[in-house]
């Protein structure tokens, strides 16, 4: 009895006890990284980011270089517990929804800081491209995903004042 | 702010108007506990009702497996290792038991063959095929004969109600629709359905139990006249164990103190007499006096065949 106690213990406390970490501890993680990535969308607004594959007309441009900002996030068991429930009815999986827009707007503000801290002041052609880090070694479980940005700092002859 | 003049893009006339990107567009504004509470409510009633389902469909298709055929599949599963080349005296005594109980189940296709197992925790199973596994520890608990002899008639009553094949389905059910969850959903998933399918499960398992003992209860009446001494072992073991709310909704079998009430119960519907005189256990029966001899290695599981 004791036996058949204790597994039970330990085969619902563990995982509640990660659900509930997750939970609290992934969603206030979230929420501080939101408030990060606004502030800064906010301090860096005015640097042009644009996907256009070629120089605006009537800009000098004196030099152009290839710019990186990268981003690599994790899955907190909550939410990788709740997608796993959703891949078996299907439909939108909304907790991963989340965890891909903070990981694409943190690339962008990591863009632009790195041209603007080598001196650059626009960005045309912006890229993104996204990749799922496996977490066991066939393959399967998520780590976390990685979001690239990258693009074509300018540095202009007259620089935006 | 900067500006950058009069910016022409090319054809196009365009000024440069940088703006912030809007919230709630490309992440659902749905609360996580939400979703959370659909999804497991989802899962939980999925595995609950596959797993009903599942042991309706066992509970009907194994009683209609001919007990000579099970017999066949499941002969060699649990021989001892070596075949024992004088069975001992305390296997003897309880194949002696057995026998006195089991004459009472005539139509019985099954040849039942006992096994003694070292182990400390009382506990008796019925195995497919026809054994019956009755630990040392059991053997030690018990103080009489009708005692004894109940504990087989409960075993007896399991092959009667084929609930050891049912039991086997219904693992084997179980396992399938985990393995299914886990490649659906991941370890998570799998975890959550594993707790639901279990609680699931109690109801099946308690209601054989209860009709087990009934019938164990039968052969004891039957054979002794009266049922005294059959709950015995109950009590005993309720005075060393605690029982919370807990343990007896986690338990595969009623509680202790349950189990002698019903028992009871049923005596007195059957109009068997509660009391008698309880038969002794006979000296090879009875747990060793000597304390070194308890501790001595035992030999591989016997068999009386």
């Amino acid at each position: 009895m004791e036996d058949a106690m204790g597994i039970a213990v330990l085969q619902v406390g563990i995982p509640l006890a990660l659900l509930l970490l997750g939970y609290f501890v992934g969603g206030a993680v979230e929420r501080r990284h939101y408030a990060s990535i606004q502030e800064r969308e906010l301090r860096w607004r005015s640097l042009p980011a644009v996907n256009f594959r070629t120089v605006p007309g009537g800009w000098i441009v004196d030099d152009a270089t290839l710019v990186l900002g990268n981003v690599v996030i994790s899955v907190d068991y909550f939410k990788r517990f709740l997608a796993g429930l959703r891949m078996l009815f299907g439909g939108r999986v909304k907790v991963y929804e989340s965890l891909m827009d903070r990981a694409r707007r943190e690339a962008l503000v990591r863009l632009k800081v790195e041209t603007v801290e080598r001196g650059y002041h626009a960005l045309v052609n912006v890229r993104m491209e996204t990749s799922q880090l496996a977490s066991g070694r066939g393959g399967s479980g998520v780590a976390g995903i990685e979001v690239l940005a990258y693009g074509t700092a300018l540095k202009l002859r007259t620089p935006p004042t | 702010m900067h500006s950058f003049g009069v910016p022409s893009w090319r054809d196009h006339d365009l000024t440069f108007d940088p703006s912030l990107p809007t919230e709630g567009i490309n992440v659902s504004r749905v609360h996580p506990l939400r979703e959370a509470l659909i999804l497991v409510f989802g899962v939980i009633g999925v595995t609950v009702a596959t797993v009903a389902s599942i042991g309706f469909v066992v509970d009907w298709v194994a009683p209609s497996i001919p007990p000579k055929y099970e017999v066949y599949l499941f002969s060699d599963w649990f021989e001892a290792e070596e075949p024992a080349a004088a069975p001992k005296p305390r296997a003897e005594a309880l194949r002696a038991v057995l026998d006195r109980v089991s004459v009472h189940w005539p139509d019985s296709e099954y040849r039942f063959r006992v096994q003694i197992w070292d182990q400390a925790e009382p506990n008796a199973l019925a195995l497919p095929g026809g054994t019956i596994a009755v630990t040392e520890g059991l053997l030690d608990a018990v103080t009489s004969e009708n005692e004894l002899a109940f504990v087989l008639g409960h075993e007896l009553g399991h092959f009667h109600n084929r609930d050891h094949l049912r039991g086997l389905g219904r693992g084997v059910g179980m396992s399938l629709v985990l393995f299914a969850v886990g490649i659906g959903g991941g370890g998570g998933a799998a975890q959550l359905a594993a707790i639901a399918g279990q609680l699931t499960q109690r109801g099946f398992d308690r209601d054989q139990e209860s009709a087990a003992d009934e019938f164990g209860l039968g052969l004891v009446a039957a054979e002794y006249g009266h049922t005294a001494g059959a709950s015995d072992l109950f009590e005993h073991l309720r005075a060393t164990s605690d029982a919370s709310a807990l343990a007896s909704y986690l338990s595969t079998h009623p509680l202790h103190g349950d189990r002698v009430i019903r028992l009871e119960a049923v005596a007195r519907a059957a109009g068997w007499p509660l009391t008698g005189e309880r038969s002794a256990l006979g000296s090879k029966l009875e747990a060793p006096s000597d304390p070194s001899s308890e501790t001595e290695p035992a030999a591989d599981p016997v068999s009386t065949e």
